[in-house]
């Protein structure tokens, strides 16, 4: 499995990802959605249920569903794309789009589970569409990003920072 | 895999600091936390068992604020380094954009260290990553305890590729920033 090196999601995307994940809130009363990269990095958030720590969040989501699929291999299953976590109050439901990104839900009892799944479902779909305009537009949009006085500029602020 | 969002004009970068149990990958990020400019990091993450090694991972985020336009943030990692935990290191190592690999130093962690870089290389194959292209620093930890190997005995073994490496002693600071330094600039080269 080969892993890219680089994703850049632009404007129009974002707003696509935002409209999917803003339906996604609004249909299934959750209290946060989030999309997520599989390195943890917080791509968009919904809602108001997490509001601090989204940063620790995202890493500790994508930890736990990296490590799910480890113990998946070990069982000689072929994947688990999904992972629920149930609470007292809260729970919350993680599922992966394609094998790059992570759609998280958090939602409390008054949303039923099978609710969460269906329309979970539905946006993986559209989040899908994104990955694959995102995946074909990523090279040509790094390069009006990422130039030479960009990586100048982050060298010197590198060596101004990570210092005693 | 970095993460360039031109809408919230943010870039995030992960890095991964691995090597064998107690070299002092999390000693690392300890001092990162405890010496750079507090406005700068994250709250440190860190999911270890009661006595206090790593389970799964350390996490500390530092935000360089916006340069050049565009927010950019380093996520920094560690792996656990006890044998047992490989297939949880697989799962840390999934998404680095850059690796440290520290090394304890010490005459009798040779071997091992030998077979966590055999690990390391063998997983990124298995991401589909080549570790001679890609961002990856070594660090020759614990240079002040007596059995420490001489420098280019650890540079000839364990540095087949003659990447960037630094003498540290992590403890006490000496070597973390030049390493992380090395490592951040490394991987905005490659993105």
């Amino acid at each position: 499995m080969e892993q890219l090196s680089n994703l850049v999601i632009s404007d129009h995307e974002l707003e696509a990802i935002r409209a999917t994940l803003s339906k996604l809130l609004h249909d299934t009363s959750a209290s946060t959605v989030m999309l997520l990269d599989k390195s943890g990095q917080v791509i968009s958030n919904f809602g108001n249920g997490v509001r601090r720590n989204v940063t620790s969040l995202g890493a500790l989501l994508a930890g736990a569903f990296s490590s799910s699929r480890q113990v998946a291999e070990l069982l000689g299953e072929k994947d688990f794309r999904t992972i629920f976590q149930q609470g007292m109050h809260e729970n919350i439901y993680t599922t992966l789009v394609e094998e790059q990104w992570l759609l998280v839900i958090v939602f409390d009892k008054l949303t039923h589970i099978g609710l969460v799944k269906v329309l979970s479902k539905k946006a993986t779909d559209e989040l899908v569409r994104v990955l694959a305009r995102v995946k074909a537009d990523t090279s040509r949009r790094k390069t009006s990003v990422i130039n030479v006085e960009f990586r100048s500029s982050v060298e010197d602020t590198i060596d101004l920072l990570f210092r005693d | 895999m970095a993460l360039i969002n031109i809408a919230t004009h943010e870039i995030h970068c992960k890095i991964v600091y691995y090597g064998i149990g107690y070299c002092g990958k999390t000693t690392n990020l300890q001092y990162v936390y405890k010496s750079i400019n507090p406005a700068i990091r994250g709250e440190m993450l860190s999911i270890a068992t009661e006595t206090e090694r790593t389970l799964f991972f350390d996490f500390l985020p530092l935000d360089l604020g916006t340069v050049h336009g565009f927010r950019t943030r380093f996520h920094l990692y560690t792996v656990p380094g006890q044998i047992l935990y490989e297939r949880t290191r697989l799962a840390v190592l999934n998404g680095a954009d850059g690796i440290v690999f520290v090394v304890d130093s010490q005459a009798e962690k040779f071997e091992e260290n030998v077979q966590s870089i055999a690990e390391l290389e063998m997983y990124m194959r298995r991401l589909g990553k080549d570790l001679s292209h890609f961002p990856f620093v070594m660090q020759w930890n614990k240079r002040d305890l007596p059995s420490a190997l001489p420098v280019h005995v650890l540079d000839r073994y364990l540095n087949r590729r003659r990447v960037p490496a630094f003498e540290a002693v992590a403890s006490s600071g000496i070597g973390v920033f030049a390493t992380l330094r090395a490592i951040s600039k490394s991987v905005i080269a490659q993105l």
